[in-house]
């Protein structure tokens, strides 16, 4: 449908794109009228009876027949005349949606010879009702390069082109769909739609919008699309591999698909209310990605126009809601062997000693006795205030009385810490840094590894009574359990660069360049730390005291927790913290794990293991050190109870809420836990009416340009009819419990992907030519019926991608971190930018990556994808816009890497294209089309050569810069070749990678 | 070369070409589809009813008749002190350094202060200006020369106090990021008049960029082409504009022909019509090539009208933007919006917001009156504001402020506001509105009216429902309608 003027932007718009209209109005009087009833009352949400803006009742405001219609490009075009399939539900509480498909029968039709299997014969008789006739195959050129861009996203090689049109086998056509489905590429190609709906992104958001690591996820969505997981795996292992017994480190990977929402790291916000956004951000995307639900309404009132209700929103919400934000490390395959070594290593080491002395229970246990007795009072301090002084960085107060860092992160800051005690005579202060798995490798710093450094711990005591009683505290001593030996670093002479950092001392030496840190190093540097803070002169008031610490630190301390105490002669506890607490039960009631961790360190205690502990010690040593990191979730052991929110405010907590599911989808089985791993079973349950219908409805969307829902994102009451409403129950019931066999000997699996991607693309209606006839204009512009095949433009990656593999330039290479394609420096700094992000351009093969790999900056979207409707990552988006307009002219005339392409093609005319200008066109040509050029568009492209070639010998034009962008003469051309061929080549070759044809999948 | 091509020697290859590819060849342009096309439309479009002008960026009539077609929107981020500008406190003053109430600040949350902090008097002078009596601080002069054109709100209010989510929720209603904003909402509704340029653009002239980055112009689920368009006032107006290095002009219309023609065969074959749009859009975008840098180039302004903004030919600025935002309404572009993002004074407030007004102020008031002065004023809102306000209490020593959503100043003139008023008042602290409270939303809605839109039908249906700019709420405020 459509258009088109002399306005400045045009597109092809799809009927919802459109500021709604009195025909749409008219076409949906053609729908059955218990699909209008079934609309929630209009009011005051609805416009009337005219959904859109312009009011269609006040026809003295109609748009005249406009100048548009005197240009001679002027168009306009119907609006959908294809009605909507007669597929409503009847007029009750119950939804076609809402139901578990069934596996309807397939329906006899007249024209067998046109059919290949079942799912062409839904369509056909849908044509039959309508009185179309599907078109004829398209030839194998144009079936080829169809193929190639939907299953790999890259258009095919004229080898490729040539062994197809040659192969007279039968299943020459099935080994094409093999090949392809078997590319490492396909993964990328249908990983993109999968990542537009996890909104993802290689940016935290927001004001920062600081690059983050998540490449690791979006390296296994392609890997689990290439190996074909099942979609019910592929969709558990992302809503909670973490919790699958015995997760893999790629099952936990995963679990980021989550974790892609956004993270403020704004100064002075609070991380509970922006955790909250990205929970309600995560319901969003569960709802349009997965189980094609609009909950996202229910999270302010009850749904207007499905039976969800706000408590059921937080129901839902309360699976969700029980996890840490975890960075963790990402192994490499060889760093994970080495892991696993060292953990087996110790393990064996440790038994060893425990099979030499078979006598160590017993001396364990009196050691213990020994251990607990000398272990001083200390009192928690509850803390009234804390924070960064400046406002800039904020603390949660936890259960355990400890303070946890979020929001905004720095370095050189300091957090300051109010609390009372009624304690006089204090002697000692302890400082425990703890881990938290919402914490970098789970901290207990805030770092890259965890890690963090006190510069000085300062406290003034000041009576309650009596404010102006107040001094500082003076600390004569200082112990901790961990310190990295005294280091410098700096130059001797230079007294103000000198740092020096390790012994805890050096965090009350008064000396803000020195401080306290605790690197142990690889797999053993994330662990709670305490230090123990001797007070010079005893101190505390009569009626109470007020503390104020100052922490002042280098990398911020992430989770910490103080206490007092007033017995003298405390220090540091050596053992880790599992080990003392299970010392302090009785053998037979410890943990398997605070055993295991009570006996690791009794051993080091014992002199005569020192070989044993000094083995063990090397062992630790060849940990690896991963660099890499990814955003998980970390289930947390004690729930974190959920409160439905009045008005979706989370200042506004109401009633405590369970996990449950909403009560019109299916029942929750009994033998499922309330987690997020019975939630994922739940979501992939036979059962579930949206899962397999919503995943089947976006393929098919990718393949012909609408979905059979034409609105992927919503399924709910509020949906148009579906045009083919069996063939979608069809779909997903084949996608479920497959019965059809197509290309393989053994039986598809259940949910494989890759069997629906094979029953569409071996469909005679895949295979239909996709030339339009006056007929389709006139009754189905919007191809919903599918008389044709789908004639589309290719998605902004691709356009880009078959510049490059045209022109020879694209480094095929899969998965790595986000490349900083070429793009404009300045939109990388103020003004276009809030902060100066450093984009550094890439160089050499990484350059020509694909746009899949192309860093994605959320406030900052790559210019050329943005123009080409790809979305920013903000929300999950599960229908991207097909536009057409100048500025997308504009990117692929001019930007770096068109040009860059066009000119490299030019160079491939010279090499491979053939002895003169007509076979190098007409080469360079079918390389961007898939086919032959016919001799009135070869003359065509000659004349341009031509010309070009009479301005370069008159002057006009500089060989050099045209053909390379600079003034350097090129001299690596073939001989016979001339800077003259290879500049008139690259205006020809621009011209071929515009065309509409080089664009779009015919 | 080609068999036929014997036939042509000698003559121009550029019109041989052409000539043969529409006549010898026998080739009209895409007559099969055109042709199609045509008759579909025309057989059921006279007078086209609405619903039929399918052009996404077609003019449209909006709801009722408009009192405003346009908007120029200087977006003033960081969130100014309504305290330093607008909102003269001498009670503040006289408490300089004492506690705020303890009443006031229950259930108040500031985002880096502790609420309980000295409260800090306003730090410069303010005088009545106009017949209207316009209250404005001295950092203001040239704005007080318009003040009788000016509509100033003066309690403002909104719901987030951190920049990003508070700027997003000043251009698109929501806090969340994902909603279309308010330019898209607008072009959306009204398309566009604009024949060569893009229907809504976008500047951004501050020392930084904007919180809330490209979500503060994006469309998020409105199609594309409503998204805002960034325009630079130094270097090439807009991304990718000019001809890669060795193509004159010749060479890049030669190509551009060449495209055209070769499109024209194919959709002559095809028949698909979204070969005819790219067809145009290729026109367009050749079209732009010559539209846009006109466009940015001031330098044959008037040497009065450039002092009387401030601007200097080829140098970026918020005075250049605000002189291109009125060459772009006289051009038909539907919404401009410059983001200057300075206002975020949470230290150095006297030096910096005297800074900001001396690169702001001069231009925001010679926009004003040279729209006036044009016939434009009329029918065109300028709008002026942050994204929140700043804390009658102190942050830091004695010379910053932190945000504040309770209340705030924004100023709006033109497209048919009544013009000459101050509207709405705050306590004896700049902390709460205490009469004619304005939410951003009502503001959202007041606008709309004026363009001509009942707010609760400027509707988008996605995710199964009928989104708007003004989500569930807003209230028209019929008080500030000239």
């Amino acid at each position: 449908m459509t258009h088109s003027s002399s306005r400045f932007f045009v597109l092809l718009a799809r009927e919802e794109d459109l500021p709604r209209t009195g025909r749409l109005a008219a076409s949906l009087r053609l729908a059955p009228r218990g699909a209008r009833r079934l609309r929630a009352p209009p009011a005051p949400m609805l416009g009337g009876r005219w959904r859109g803006c312009p009011n269609p009742g006040r026809t003295e405001y109609a748009v005249p027949l406009r100048a548009w219609l005197a240009t001679s490009l002027a168009l306009t075009c119907l609006l959908s005349a294809a009605t909507p399939a007669q597929a409503a539900p009847p007029p009750s509480k119950q939804h076609w949606a809402f139901e578990a498909p069934r596996r309807p029968p397939a329906p006899e039709v007249g024209r067998a010879d046109w059919l290949r299997h079942d799912m062409d014969r839904f369509i056909y008789s849908r044509l039959e009702k309508e009185s179309l006739e599907p078109a004829s195959e398209a030839d194998r050129a144009t079936l080829l390069r169809r193929l190639s861009l939907d299953l790999v996203g890259l258009p095919p090689t004229l080898a490729e082109l040539d062994a197809f049109i040659q192969d007279a086998s039968v299943d020459a056509y099935d080994k094409q769909v093999e090949r392809l489905l078997a590319s490492p590429h396909h993964g990328e190609r249908w990983g993109r739609h999968w990542l537009d709906a996890a909104r993802y992104a290689d940016s935290n958001g927001y004001e920062k919008d600081l690059a983050r690591e998540m490449w690791h996820w979006r390296d296994w969505v392609i890997d689990a699309l290439n190996r074909d997981l099942p979609y019910d795996q592929f969709l558990v292992e992302q809503l909670a591999g973490d919790l699958l017994p015995n997760a893999r480190q790629d099952q936990v990977v995963a679990t980021g698909f989550l974790r892609n929402s956004m993270i403020n790291e704004e100064g002075a916000i609070d991380p509970e209310q922006f955790r909250m956004e990205s929970m309600f951000d995560r319901m969003d995307c569960l709802g349009k990605s997965i189980l094609g639900l609009t909950i996202q309404c229910a999270q302010c009132h009850n749904h207007k126009y499905d039976p969800l209700s706000q408590e059921e929103y937080y129901r839902l919400f309360a699976f969700i809601n029980n996890d840490d934000e975890h960075q963790a490390a990402f192994y490499t395959p060889e760093e994970l062997r080495e892991r696993e070594a060292v953990l087996h290593g110790v393990r064996e080491a440790e038994d060893e000693i425990r099979r030499i002395h078979p006598d160590w229970r017993e001396r364990m246990d009196r050691w213990v006795k020994e251990e607990n007795r000398a272990q001083p009072a200390w009192t928690i301090l509850e803390p009234h205030e804390h924070g960064d002084p400046g406002g800039l960085s904020k603390l949660q107060l936890q259960p355990n009385g400890s303070l946890l860092a979020g929001g905004h992160r720095f370095t050189n800051g300091t957090w300051r810490i109010r609390a009372r005690t009624r304690l006089e005579g204090i002697r000692a202060v302890r400082l425990e840094v703890f881990t938290h798995a919402s914490l970098p490798l789970n901290g207990p710093g805030r770092s890259h590894q965890g890690l963090f450094g006190l510069k000085e711990l300062r406290l003034e005591v000041a009576s309650v009574v009596d404010g102006t009683k107040k001094s500082d505290v003076a600390f004569a001593d200082a112990t901790s359990d961990f310190a990295e030996p005294l280091k410098t670093v700096g130059s001797d002479g230079d007294e103000k660069s000198r740092r020096s950092h390790g012994p805890v001392k050096l965090a009350v030496d008064g000396d803000d360049r020195t401080s306290w840190t605790i690197d142990a190093g690889p797999g053993r540097r994330n662990t709670d730390h305490n230090a123990v803070f001797i007070a010079r002169e005893p101190f505390g008031f009569a009626g109470g005291a007020e503390l104020t610490f100052q922490l002042a630190m280098g990398d911020e301390i992430g989770c910490f927790r103080l206490s007092v105490t007033t017995e003298p002669g405390a220090a540091a506890d050596p053992l880790p913290r599992l080990a003392r607490e299970a010392m302090r039960v009785a053998p037979e009631l410890r943990s398997v794990t605070g055993s295991a961790a009570l006996f690791s360190y009794w051993r080091t205690t014992v002199p005569e293991f020192a070989s044993f502990n000094q083995h063990i010690d090397e062992i630790g040593r060849r940990h690896p050190d991963p660099l890499a990191r990814t955003l998980v979730l970390s289930w947390r052991s004690e729930r974190r109870p959920t409160r439905l929110l009045k008005r979706g405010d989370w200042l506004q907590p109401g009633e405590a809420v369970e996990p449950g599911v909403p009560s019109f989808l299916h029942s929750w089985p009994q033998e499922l836990d309330r987690t997020r791993l019975g939630l994922a079973r739940w979501i992939t349950d036979r059962r579930a009416p949206t899962t397999a219908r919503v995943i089947v409805n976006r393929v098919w969307q990718s393949y012909f340009g609408t979905g059979i829902v034409s609105t992927p994102e919503d399924f709910g009451f509020q949906v148009d009819p579906p045009s083919h409403p069996e063939l979608l129950d069809w779909l997903a019931c084949e996608l479920m419990e497959p019965q059809i066999q197509i290309n393989l000997e053994k039986k598809p699996q259940a949910w494989s992907l890759k069997h629906l991607h094979r029953l569409i693309v071996h469909s005679a209606t895949y295979r239909q030519s996709s030339h339009f006839k006056p007929v389709h204009l006139e009754r189905d512009p919007q191809n919903r019926l599918l008389a044709r095949g789908p004639r589309l433009r290719v998605e902004g990656e691709i356009v880009r991608d078959l510049a490059l593999a045209v022109s020879g330039l694209l480094e095929p290479r899969i998965g790595g971190p986000p490349v900083y394609a070429p793009a404009p420096e300045f939109l990388f700094r103020p003004p276009a930018s809030f902060g100066a992000f450093p984009w550094k351009e890439a160089t050499g093969p990484e350059r020509y990556r694909r746009a899949f790999y192309t860093f994605r900056r959320r406030s900052t979207p790559y210019p050329v994808l943005l123009s080409f409707d790809a979305p920013s990552g903000d929300t999950a988006c599960v229908r991207r816009s097909r536009s057409n307009t100048p500025l997308q002219a504009l990117a692929t005339l001019n930007e770096t890497v068109f040009v860059e392409s066009a000119r490299a093609l030019a160079r491939r005319m010279l090499v491979e294209g053939g002895p003169d200008d007509a076979s190098r066109l007409s080469w360079a040509f079918r390389c961007a089309t898939g086919r032959e050029p016919d001799a009135l568009e070869t003359l065509r492209l000659l004349d341009l050569v031509r010309k070009q070639r009479n301005r370069l010998a008159d002057g006009w034009l500089n060989a050099a810069e045209l053909g390379t962008g600079s003034n350097l003469v090129p001299m690596d051309l073939l001989p016979g070749a001339t800077p003259v061929d290879l500049a008139a080549y690259t205006v020809a070759a621009r011209v071929i990678l515009n065309l509409d044809e080089t664009i779009t999948k015919g | 070369m080609n068999c036929q091509s014997h036939q042509y020697r000698g003559q121009d290859p550029g019109t041989l070409t052409r000539r043969w590819f529409l006549k010898d060849c026998g080739l009209k342009i895409g007559t099969l589809a055109l042709t199609q096309l045509l008759r579909a439309g025309g057989a059921t479009a006279a007078p086209p009813a609405l619903g039929q002008v399918t052009d996404p960026l077609a003019p449209r009539q909006p709801h009722f008749r408009p009192k405003a077609k346009r908007v120029i929107y200087l977006f003033m981020a960081g969130a100014p002190s309504h305290l330093e500008l607008f909102d003269s406190k001498p009670e503040l003053v006289l408490r300089n350094g004492k506690l705020p109430p303890a009443e006031l600040l229950k259930g108040y949350r500031a985002a880096f202060i502790d609420p309980n902090s000295a409260l800090l008097g306003g730090k410069f002078k303010f005088a009545r200006h106009g017949q209207s009596g316009a209250e404005l601080s001295e950092l203001l002069p040239h704005l007080a020369t318009v003040a009788d054109d000016l509509t100033i709100l003066k309690a403002m209010h909104t719901d987030a106090f951190n920049h990003a989510p508070a700027q997003i929720l000043m251009n698109s209603g929501a806090t969340q990021f994902g909603r279309p904003s308010m330019g898209s909402w607008v072009t959306y509704g009204l398309g566009s008049e604009a024949n060569d340029l893009p229907a809504f653009v976008v500047f951004n002239t501050g020392p930084n960029g904007t919180s809330g980055g490209s979500s503060n112009w994006g469309c998020g689920f409105l199609p594309t082409v409503y998204q805002g368009v960034p325009f630079f006032n130094t270097g090439e107006p807009v991304l990718f504009l000019s001809n890669p290095r060795g193509f004159d002009a010749e060479a890049q219309r030669d190509s551009l022909e060449a495209i055209a023609d070769l499109n024209r065969k194919r959709l002559g074959i095809v028949g698909d019509p979204e070969i005819a749009t790219r067809l145009s859009t290729f026109e367009m975008a050749h079209r732009m090539q010559t539209s846009a840098p006109e466009l940015v180039d001031i330098s044959r302004e008037p040497r009065s009208v450039l002092e009387m903004y401030g601007a200097e030919p080829g140098k970026a600025s918020f005075a250049a933007s605000c002189l291109l935002a009125r060459r772009l309404v006289e051009r038909g572009v539907r919404f401009v919006q410059i983001f200057h993002e300075a206002w975020d004074q949470h230290a150095n407030l006297v030096e910096n917001i005297k800074k900001n007004c001396l690169d702001t102020d001069k231009a925001s008031a010679a926009l004003v009156r040279d729209l006036k002065q044009r016939g434009l004023l009329d029918d065109t809102i300028v709008v002026w504001g942050g994204e929140f306000g700043r804390t009658p209490m102190v942050q830091g020593g004695d010379n910053g402020r932190d945000h504040h959503p309770n209340c705030f100043t924004i100023w709006l003139a033109g497209g048919g506001f009544k013009s000459g008023i101050s509207f709405g008042e705050s306590d004896d602290f700049g902390f709460n509105g205490t009469r004619d409270r304005v939410h951003v939303h009502d503001l959202h809605a007041t606008m709309l009216h004026l363009l001509g839109f009942d707010h609760e039908r400027l509707t988008y249906r996605f995710q199964g429902r009928e989104f708007r700019l003004t989500d569930v709420h807003g209230q028209v405020v019929d008080k500030i309608l000239a």
